[in-house]
């Protein structure tokens, strides 16, 4: 397949891409296509241990959003950061580590329209892809709203609820390159963006002590041999760092379509079963967090976006594999010992 | 002194005062431990052993003599075979005892003391942490060797100097007991047979399918033959973790004050320009601070014991930071000589010196040492926790290491003894001796004769050969000399 002609099929991605970024770049308000996936697709797997050549905040305070939110730009200009960049009205509360091609952020965005939220993504092609489509769908939706407003001035509020979202997936059931562009979602998308990082290394480059109120980890690479399995984004000295920028009570999901993959979750997030009459288990990350029950769980939207509408999480609907989830809550830290 | 002598790598002035005991100072050389009489510059002690380790008395005299004579690669076999008879006793795996039939290290370049009577070195090659007894006559004995999974970078104790904190290469920081207690029981790995973690839920191109397919026999044969893990094989907790190099790693007690009691900390740096706080053992998993300010790698990291609430840090950047630690609040940034991108701290000491006849107020000293440089620059610690710098000392070779001798009002340095000033690959033609003490007079630190310094550099250490091929010279450079390895080169990318 990709042996016979590859020339010409990377010739094609390039100049689809160029033509994207020229399309975004004319700021002149005429519609923006949906970015198409095909031609940002990249090899799965990324070493986390290798420098990469990412950008990255010197610390959470030098750390400019005023390019990746502009509607929640804090419009009191002598307002600035460390790095002279504009403040935001709000803080960053939502990560999606790992977030591929977006399709959480963008089944969330409406969800929670006054919450700002990032998805940070390690591979350049499927991070350029989300930003487009999210300028594609900040375009779309703009238009829209400049459309409903000529045609009556009666507000769109029965569009710009929450349930919107679930009403009519039937036209656009098979391509996400096509959401979000015939109505009007709440929040308009304002309030994601997405980032390139390496969250194993530079997480707390980005956000401050107990700052998060969600992260989410989404059929993480699994890294299937033991010898990477060092790799793997969870881990009981990485729940350190999740810790850390969680704040008491945010929620850190998970979900994975590989078995073993979902013990090893629950085996870093808890404490095994104790003997009985043994010594209590050793102080670690896994103190720090606590299981979310099912019954709560059904009852949040946000884990139904995550095992439904993520890309990952389709394609393993397509081939019929199995979903574990596991949600846990940040406890506060312990108290310092005496 | 003829001929080619290492430098020592590690300095450590054993104030022994308090136990009623004379003062020792412990040194690494090449891939020996050396023990002195901190007032003579006697040589008690040098391990490994040079001879058979069954004729002890010898063992003063003969070190001497190993100078020179004998062709280092027939010490190193007979200090093999005493090796392997103490290792025997040891916990390590009898495969690692095996292999140190053969050169097992090179050099030893992480050395701590505990208690006054116990020193932990690691040494390089093997990545072995061991435990050796320091006795009343300066005599060492190992007592314990255990292999770590990785080369360290760091080496320290707890506050109480009961535990070893170690932290490696792949960012991982452990503590185990300084002395073995003794109840650990062996893990047995679980004898569980091996099953691929993908399934055909999981997985779906041909060529996945096909290696799933391929792990699957080899899962149905390993049955049959289940494969040894591979553990640490002693009483051991992994407590921190960076994903990336870790470069340093101290612990630090915080008395108390007036609203909290005392708390001790964990301070790590790692080559991606963090400094992070974590609490001390048993809560190391809560991290309670990230210090930001650097831009390359962090190297050297230094809480004074004279002024706990302060760190100085530095690195790959051609300034330190100093910081109030807890609060992630830089006090002050301290430009360096030279200029960026090519200035990098070799270390950073805190000595004390209480008021003395020649100079009326106590003193708070700072030293920095940049990597490949003979100068020492010398900087003191004001009240408003800013450093000051009141001078340059100038060495014969490169900084590499230093102590204080507090009961002396005086500092050790260590010197290149290879190595021309100020270059980390030029090779001087004849050793120069390996330490230099300066002591404060009137504000200004000046060189002086020391009665222990003459008879430690008179000795020297262990020789080398006098032929060396650039491939060893160069070995020999880089075990000394590598920190500018961590700094990010440009380049690679998906």
């Amino acid at each position: 397949m990709a042996t016979q002609n590859p020339p010409a099929k990377r010739v094609k991605r390039e100049e689809y891409r160029r033509s994207v970024q020229a399309q975004q770049e004319s700021n002149d308000g005429s519609l923006i296509k949906m970015p198409q996936k095909k031609f940002f697709r990249q090899r799965a797997h990324a070493n986390p241990f290798s420098d990469h050549r990412l950008e990255y905040p010197t610390s959470p305070a030098h750390m400019d959003w005023s390019s990746h939110y502009p509607a929640f730009v804090d419009p009191d200009t002598s307002k600035t950061n460390l790095s002279g960049g504009r403040k935001l009205t709000k803080e960053v509360e939502v990560v999606d580590i790992g977030c591929g091609f977006g399709g959480l952020m963008v089944g969330l965005a409406p969800l929670l329209p006054d919450t700002l939220m990032v998805g940070m993504e390690i591979r350049t092609s499927v991070l350029e892809y989300l930003s487009s489509r999210i300028h594609a769908l900040r375009n779309q939706q703009q238009r829209l709203k400049k459309a409903a407003n000529q045609s009556s001035t009666e507000p769109q509020d029965a569009s710009t609820k929450a349930e919107s979202t679930e009403s009519s997936p039937a036209p656009v059931p098979a391509n996400d390159d096509e959401i979000g562009t015939e109505k009007l979602f709440p929040g308009n998308f304002e309030n994601i963006t997405a980032i390139r990082s390496n969250t194993m290394k530079f997480l707390p480059n980005f956000f401050g002590h107990h700052q998060l109120s969600k992260i989410f980890i989404c059929f993480p690479d699994p890294h299937f041999k033991a010898r990477k399995h060092k790799a793997r984004i969870i881990s009981e000295s990485l729940n350190s760092e999740y810790a850390f920028v969680l704040r008491p009570g945010g929620l850190l999901y998970t979900i994975t379509d590989v078995e073993e993959y979902h013990h090893w979750v629950l085996r870093h997030f808890l404490h095994g079963e104790q003997p009985e009459g043994g010594a209590a288990p050793a102080a670690s990350s896994k103190d720090l967090f606590e299981r979310v029950s099912e019954e709560e769980l059904a009852l949040d939207p946000c884990v139904r976006v995550m095992k439904f509408e993520t890309e990952e999480s389709k394609k393993v609907t397509r081939n019929k594999g199995n979903k574990y989830v596991a949600v846990f809550r940040r406890k506060a830290d312990p108290e310092w010992p005496a | 002194m003829a001929g080619l002598h290492h430098p020592f790598q590690c300095l450590r002035y054993v104030n022994r005062q308090s136990a009623g005991q004379s003062d020792i100072l412990v040194a690494t050389a090449g891939r020996n431990l050396y023990s002195y009489d901190a007032s003579s510059g006697q040589r008690l002690d040098v391990w490994p052993q040079p001879v058979d380790a069954n004729v002890e008395d010898k063992s003063s005299d003969a070190a001497p003599a190993s100078e020179s004579q004998g062709p280092p690669e027939k010490r190193r076999k007979l200090s093999s075979t005493s090796e392997e008879q103490k290792d025997a006793k040891s916990e390590s795996k009898p495969k690692d005892s095996n292999k140190e039939t053969s050169n097992s290290w090179t050099n030893i370049p992480l050395l701590t003391v505990a208690h006054g009577k116990y020193v932990v070195i690691m040494t390089s090659e093997d990545k072995c942490v061991r435990v050796l007894g320091l006795d009343n006559e300066g005599k060492l004995q190992q007592l314990s060797a255990r292999t770590m999974p990785k080369k360290l970078s760091a080496l320290t104790l707890t506050p109480d100097e009961d535990n070893i904190l170690t932290g490696d290469k792949f960012g991982d920081v452990y503590t185990f007991p300084l002395i073995p207690s003794g109840e650990y029981v062996q893990v047995q790995a679980p004898v569980k047979a091996y099953e691929p973690a993908a399934t055909n839920l999981t997985v779906h191109t041909k060529r996945n399918l096909e290696s799933l397919e391929q792990q699957m026999r080899q899962a149905a044969l390993s049955k049959t033959n289940p494969a040894e893990r591979v553990a640490l094989n002693f009483e051991h907790r992994l407590i921190i973790g960076h994903v990336s190099l870790l470069t340093e790693l101290i612990s630090v007690s915080r008395p108390a004050d007036s609203t909290v009691g005392k708390r001790s900390y964990i301070l790590t740096a790692d080559r991606d320009e963090h400094i992070r706080v974590s609490r001390g053992v048993p809560q190391a998993h809560v991290i309670e601070q990230f210090c930001f300010g650097h831009t390359s790698f962090v190297s050297s990291l230094c809480v004074p014991s004279f002024e706990p609430k302060v760190l100085i840090s530095g690195g790959g950047d051609n300034y330190l930071l100093v910081w109030d630690w807890l609060q992630n609040q830089i006090l002050q940034k301290v430009q360096l000589p030279g200029s960026e991108g090519e200035t990098t701290v070799r270390g950073i000491w805190d000595v004390s010196l209480a008021p003395t006849t020649g100079n009326a107020d106590s003193v708070k000293a700072i030293f920095v040492a940049l990597e490949g440089s003979s100068q020492l620059l010398y900087y003191t610690l004001e009240s408003d926790n800013t450093i000051t710098r009141q001078d340059t000392l100038q060495l014969s070779g490169n900084v590499l290491e230093l102590t204080g001798i507090d009961s002396r009002g005086s500092i050790l340095v260590a010197v290149d003894t290879l190595r021309q000033s100020d270059s980390t690959s030029a090779w001087k033609s004849s050793s120069q001796p390996p330490l230099e003490t300066f002591q404060l007079s009137s504000g200004k630190w000046a060189p002086v004769e020391d009665s222990m310094v003459i008879k430690i550099n008179s000795e020297g250490t262990s020789s080398l050969p006098t032929t060396l091929e650039e491939k060893q010279r160069k070995e020999l450079n880089d075990s000394l000399y590598n920190l500018s390895n961590l700094r990010k080169r440009a380049g690679y990318d998906e």
